[in-house]
C-alpha cells in the first residue's frame, strides 16, 4: 500500500473531534498515577478529582459546545459525529458524575480499593461515549466490550460480598452470552454484505452505511435477516428487554448500590442509542424488524410491570420496573421509525429518567443497612418522619418514574405515546397503558412505606437506638438531589430549553 | 486434493468438537479442543488466510486452553455421576436444536449463498503486512480502545483478587 494513501485513510482520524473520551480516558489514567504520586493522607482526594474533572468537562461541553464541534463521519467512517451523539454524551457524562458521588458514599467506610472504582467508571463512560456515536460494527464491538468488562468489575466490586460475587459471575456469563449472539449475527450480516456476487456489496462491509446500501439492494436476504434477529437479541440482551431479562434481578440486588444505578441508566441509555443506529441501517428490512420489536416491547412493559408487583426488595422492584421503562423506550424506538421526532421524544425521556433514577438512588446510598443487597421496602419505613428531605426526594423521584402529571417522567411518557399515536401504534399503547396502571400500585405501595405509619409487631420493647437515614448525607450529597429533585420537577413545566437542545441541536 | 483436504479437516474438527462436549474426563476435553483448534486453523490455510491461522494456533491452542488446563488442574475437577436431565431441559435443547437446523437449513439454500463469483476481493486480514496497515490506520481507534479495554481488565483482575488490606489498628 502506497504510502499517500496510508496518509489519505490517516488524515480522517480527528481526534480533536472526540476531545471528551480522550478527556476521559486521561484522567482516568491520571488518578491511577496519582494514588502512586500523592501521600497515603491525600487520597481521599482522588475521587474529588475525579468528579471536579467531570464536572468542568461536562460545563465545557453544556456552555461551550453544545451541539458538538464536529459532524460527520470521523476516523475513515468508525464514528458518526451528530448532535444526537452530543445528546448521549452529555448524558452519560451526568450519569457518571452521578456514580462517581455515589461510589464515593457507598465506599466510604469499606475496606476495599477505591481509586480503582472511579477509574473503571471513567473508562466505561469514555466506552459509551463511542458506542454510541458507532457507525462502523468494529467500533460498535470493541467500545461495548470495554464497556462491558468493566461492567463485570464493578458489579462484583463489594467482593466481601457473597451476592455481590454471585451478580458479578452471572452477569459475566450473561454478558458473555450475550456478546456472542451478537458477535454471531455481525458476522453473519458481514458475510451476506461482503459476497461479491450480490448487488450493493462492499469490502467494508461493516460500514453501517454500506450495509444499509447492501440491505436495500437485498431485503429479503435470509442470511441477513438472521444477522439482524441476532443483533437484535445481543442489543435486546444490554437493555433487559423480554426474552433477555432474566438477569436483571439478581445482577440488580448483588452489585453495589452505585454499579445498580449505572446499569440501569448508563447501561440501558447506550443499548437504546445502539439500538437507535442499529433501526436506522436495519430500515430496508422494516417489514421484518417492526412486527419484532413490536412484540418485544409489549411483552418487556408487561412482564416487567407484574414482576416488579410482588417485590419487596428495593433493588429488584428497581430492576424490573426499569425492564418496563425499557419497554416504554422501545415503543419510542418502533414509532422513531415512521415519526422524526420520536428521537427527541426517546432522548427526553432517557433524561427524565436519569434525573428520577438519581433521586431515588441517592436516597438509597443514605439509607442505613449493613447489607445493602438485603435492603427492602420495610427498611424505608417512616422515612419521611425520620429525615423529611429524604423522604421529598424519594416521592419525587418515585413519582416521576411513574409519571404523575406535573413532573418530568410524565411528560416523557406522554411524548412517547403521542409518538406511537402518530405512528399509529394503537395495540401497543394500550399495553402501554395497562403498564403505567400497574406500576403506579408498585411505586406508591414503596411510598406508602415511607410516608404512613405502618403497624408493626414489636417484642422487644427496649427501644433500640436505630440508625438514622442521611447520617451520610454531606453538603454535596445534598446539593446533588436537590439538583435532581428541582431538575425532575422543572422539566416537568418548562421543557423548551431541554427539548429545543435535544431537537434543534 | 484442496476439496480432500477441506472434508478431512472438516470431519476432524466436527469429530473433535462432539468428543469435547461427550467426554466426561475434563482434562481431555480440553485435549480434544486442541485437536479442534489445530484442524481450524488449517482450514485457515486453506482459506489462504496465513495470518489468522497463525493467530489460531497461538491465541487459542497454545493461551486458552493452556489456561483451561490450569483452571481444571488447579479445581481437581473429578469426573461426577451422570446427572438426569429434566424434561424440561431435555425439551428446551430440542427445541434449540431444532432451530438452529432450520437456521442453517435456510442459510445454506439461500440465494447469497449459492451467489458465487470468481474475483474475490483481497482480504485485508490475509498478509500479516496488510493487516497491520489496516490496524495501524484504519481501525487505528478501535485498537486505542482494545488498549483500554485489556488495562480495564487488568485492574479488574487486580481489584477483585489483591489481598484485602486489614483495617489499620488505631493505636
Amino acid at each position: 500500500m502506497p504510502v499517500d494513501t496510508l496518509q489519505q485513510i490517516a488524515e480522517t482520524n480527528s481526534w480533536g473531534s472526540i476531545y471528551p473520551e480522550l478527556i476521559l480516558g486521561i484522567l482516568a489514567l491520571a488518578l491511577l498515577a496519582l494514588e502512586v504520586v500523592l501521600p497515603k493522607f491525600a487520597h481521599g482526594l482522588i475521587p474529588r478529582i475525579a468528579i471536579i474533572g467531570q464536572l468542568v468537562l461536562l460545563g465545557y461541553i453544556l456552555f461551550v459546545d453544545p451541539t458538538g464541534c464536529c459532524s460527520g463521519e470521523a476516523f475513515g467512517g468508525m464514528l458518526l459525529l451528530s448532535p444526537a451523539g452530543q445528546a448521549f454524551r452529555v448524558f452519560f457524562l451526568a450519569s457518571s458524575i452521578f456514580v462517581s458521588y455515589l461510589g464515593m458514599v457507598s465506599l466510604a467506610n469499606k475496606q476495599l480499593p477505591r481509586i480503582e472504582f472511579f477509574h473503571i467508571t471513567l473508562v466505561i463512560t469514555g466506552a459509551l461515549m463511542l458506542l454510541a456515536q458507532a457507525n462502523h460494527f468494529v467500533m460498535l464491538f470493541v467500545a461495548l466490550e470495554t464497556a462491558t468488562v468493566g461492567f463485570y468489575v464493578l458489579v462484583s466490586y463489594f467482593r466481601n460480598n457473597v451476592l455481590s460475587l454471585e451478580a458479578g459471575l452471572k452477569y459475566l456469563i450473561m454478558g458473555a452470552l450475550s456478546s456472542s449472539i451478537l458477535l454471531f449475527g455481525i458476522v453473519l450480516l458481514y458475510g451476506a454484505a461482503s459476497n461479491p456476487a450480490l448487488a450493493g456489496s462492499s469490502v467494508d462491509s461493516l460500514n453501517f452505511a454500506n450495509l444499509k446500501v447492501f440491505l436495500q439492494a437485498n431485503p429479503t436476504d435470509v442470511m441477513a435477516l438472521m444477522g439482524m434477529l441476532l443483533v437484535i437479541s445481543g442489543v435486546a440482551f444490554k437493555i433487559g428487554a423480554f426474552p433477555f431479562q432474566i438477569w436483571i434481578p439478581d445482577v440488580y440486588q448483588g452489585a453495589p448500590v452505585p454499579t445498580t444505578a449505572f446499569l440501569s441508566i448508563a447501561s440501558k441509555a447506550a443499548g437504546f442509542a445502539m439500538l437507535i443506529s442499529l433501526v436506522n441501517v436495519f430500515e430496508p428490512l422494516t417489514d421484518w424488524l417492526t412486527p419484532l420489536l413490536v412484540g418485544i416491547a409489549a411483552l418487556t412493559i408487561l412482564f416487567g410491570n407484574f414482576g416488579a408487583l410482588t417485590q419487596r426488595n428495593v433493588k429488584r422492584l428497581i430492576g424490573l420496573s426499569g425492564v418496563s421503562h425499557a419497554g416504554f423506550l422501545l415503543i419510542g424506538v418502533v414509532a422513531s421509525m415512521s415519526v422524526e421526532w420520536a428521537l427527541t421524544a426517546i432522548l427526553f425521556y432517557l433524561f427524565a429518567y436519569l434525573l428520577a433514577s438519581a433521586a431515588v438512588f441517592g436516597v438509597m446510598v443514605h439509607m442505613p443497612k449493613e447489607d445493602e443487597a438485603e435492603l427492602s421496602l420495610d427498611d424505608f419505613a417512616d422515612l419521611s418522619k425520620k429525615n423529611g428531605f429524604l423522604g421529598l426526594a424519594l416521592a419525587i423521584g418515585i413519582g416521576s418514574l411513574a409519571g404523575i402529571p406535573p413532573l418530568a417522567g410524565f411528560i416523557g411518557k406522554l411524548l412517547i405515546f403521542v409518538a406511537a399515536f402518530e405512528a399509529e401504534l394503537y395495540g401497543l399503547l394500550a399495553v402501554a397503558v395497562i403498564g403505567v396502571v400497574v406500576s403506579i400500585y408498585y411505586y406508591f405501595g414503596w411510598l406508602k412505606y415511607a410516608f404512613f405509619e405502618i403497624w408493626k409487631f414489636n417484642d422487644d420493647e427496649e427501644d433500640r437506638e436505630e440508625p438514622v437515614p442521611g447520617a451520610s448525607l454531606g453538603l454535596f450529597g445534598k446539593l446533588t438531589l436537590l439538583l435532581a429533585i428541582i431538575g425532575t420537577a422543572l422539566l416537568g413545566f418548562y421543557q423548551s430549553p431541554l427539548g429545543n437542545w435535544l431537537a434543534g441541536s | 486434493m484442496t476439496d480432500f483436504f477441506f472434508y478431512l479437516f472438516s470431519t476432524i474438527a466436527l469429530a473433535s468438537a462432539a468428543a469435547v462436549v461427550l467426554s466426561r474426563n475434563t482434562v481431555n476435553a480440553a485435549m480434544f479442543l486442541i485437536v479442534c483448534f489445530l484442524s481450524m486453523a488449517s482450514l485457515f490455510v486453506l482459506l489462504e488466510a496465513y495470518f489468522l491461522a497463525v493467530i489460531q494456533v497461538l491465541v487459542y491452542a497454545g493461551a486458552v486452553v493452556v489456561l483451561f488446563l490450569f483452571i481444571i488442574m488447579l479445581l481437581d475437577v473429578r469426573e461426577d455421576a451422570k446427572r438426569k436431565l429434566s424434561p424440561f431441559t431435555a425439551g428446551a435443547g430440542l427445541v434449540g436444536f431444532a432451530i438452529l437446523v432450520m437456521g442453517i437449513i435456510a442459510v445454506v439454500s439461500s440465494d447469497s449463498i449459492k451467489a458465487t463469483s470468481e474475483v474475490l476481493p483481497e482480504p485485508s486480514g490475509a498478509s500479516l503486512k496488510a493487516f497491520g496497515n489496516e490496524l495501524f490506520t484504519t481501525y487505528l481507534l478501535p485498537m486505542q480502545v482494545t488498549g483500554f479495554l485489556l488495562l480495564v481488565a487488568m485492574i479488574g483482575v487486580i481489584v477483585l483478587s489483591k489481598k484485602l488490606q486489614e483495617p489499620e489498628e488505631q493505636s
